[in-house]
């Protein structure tokens, strides 16, 4: 019995378990709660797997996963009619003074790293920025930045297929792009408390 | 095509490495299908529903926003896309992630209308949807860990793909194609905008006309 089998047993053990959680359970938005775990652990069977491809899955099982929680959420949201909380924001000293330099470090590494990684140093940064000093945004812009980049991203792919010989300009772009993509989307999270849509 | 007698003769290949996406006369005949409602649903005008007071004369009908026409025409017409993707992928995986994404379309088709009976039906189909991915997810798992691959055209006939995979895969599209169950329940097909309703049953029957096709050539 080699390790795949013995964790595949685990894995099982722990779906059936949360199986059992979500069957108990009767409130609805704990319901979303153990949803999520129940997802969290069948990312849990691919990560099993343990090879290259399997990490490439991950990815897109984890976006899925969120974005079927936030659709849940939203949905929950609309059905109980719940207002936007009244109540003010914390304010304390470290949320004016710093996020311009921590922003400025997070964003300058992010780009240095390029790629996912990158895109999710630099995506904190923002997160942390807009979240502590609050924005003006026009969402529109952000969503125009994100498509492009993920177009562009698209591109790099099919480059590395169809003229494999220019691989480095292939590199260069999706990197570049997915910087861009994941920074946007992930800057998003952190407009989520106050501000308004310019 | 494959020696297998479900597929049909062999009509379109496009390779990509070792993914293979390719056109069986059965895969091309869902294809067309729909293409077809997504035409039917780009050209379709919202259905008004009309409402008689009981004892009077007075009938209303209700108006369909212009927003929420526009809102639930994209979702409908991708949703169309999605099972487009589903039923021609030669990936299981990719296969997965399409049908992960007609899900979260079904509920968006009926997210615009703002009826308690409606949302909360398409809760609980979210609710299903959601535990379903991990089924479907963990069907590709599975079948990538036991045979090292996830494409269809090198997998099929051999047999290799462990029946547990098969069941995981199976019970993955029972979750995601339960939306018209749940619109029977809430009696959706008669809240406003209602042909864009069609697109759920569509994409619903496709996805599990596509999966046995896959069950029985892997």
């Amino acid at each position: 019995m080699d390790f795949y089998q013995v964790g595949l047993f685990f894995t099982l053990i722990c779906v059936a378990i949360s199986f059992v959680a979500l069957l108990r359970e009767r409130d609805d938005i704990h319901k979303i709660l153990v949803v999520d775990l129940i997802e969290t652990v069948g990312l849990v069977l691919i990560c099993l797997v343990a090879t290259d491809l399997a990490e490439a899955l991950i990815l897109p099982g984890l976006v899925v996963g969120i974005s079927e929680l936030l659709m849940l959420t939203e949905l929950y949201i609309r059905k109980e009619k719940l207002p936007l909380p009244t109540y003010k924001p914390i304010r304390i000293e470290v949320m004016r003074t710093a996020p311009p330099i921590i922003t400025f470090v997070l964003i300058v590494y992010g780009i240095i790293l390029s790629g996912f990684s990158g895109g999710a140093v630099a995506g904190i940064g923002l997160v942390f920025y807009f979240l502590c000093k609050g924005y003006e945004e026009r969402f529109a812009l952000l969503e125009t930045v994100s498509g492009y980049a993920w177009a562009l991203w698209i591109v790099a792919f099919f480059i590395f297929m169809i003229i494999p010989e220019a691989w480095l300009i292939a590199v260069m772009l999706s990197g570049s792009a997915i910087l861009l993509k994941v920074s946007t989307k992930m800057a998003l999270i952190g407009t989520m408390r106050e501000g308004r849509n310019v | 095509m494959f020696n297998l007698p479900i597929e049909g003769e062999e009509l379109f290949v496009l390779e990509f490495g070792d993914i293979v996406n390719y056109f069986s006369l059965y895969t091309t005949t869902l294809f067309l299908f729909a293409t077809a409602f997504i035409i039917i649903a780009i050209i379709a005008r919202p259905e008004r529903q009309t409402d008689i007071i009981f004892g009077t004369d007075a009938v209303y009908t209700k108006e369909v926003s212009p927003d929420n026409l526009r809102f639930q025409r994209f979702m409908a017409i991708a949703c169309g896309l999605a099972t487009l993707g589903a039923v021609c992928s030669g990936d299981l995986f990719n296969f997965c992630l399409f049908t992960a994404l007609i899900g979260i379309t079904n509920i968006g088709i009926v997210a615009g209308v703002n009826n308690r009976y409606v949302l909360n039906a398409a809760y609980n189909y979210g609710i299903v949807a959601m535990v379903a991915t991990t089924f479907l997810f963990g069907g590709a798992a599975t079948a990538l860990g036991s045979c090292g691959t996830l494409s269809i055209w090198e997998l099929a006939g051999l047999g290799m793909v462990p029946l547990a995979a098969k069941m995981f895969l199976v019970l993955g599209v029972m979750g995601e194609g339960m939306a018209p169950f749940y619109i029977a329940k809430a009696e959706i097909t008669r809240a406003p905008g209602a042909p864009y309703v069609l697109m759920i049953h569509v994409s619903s029957l496709l996805i599990f006309l596509r999966v046995i096709e896959i069950i029985l050539t892997v």
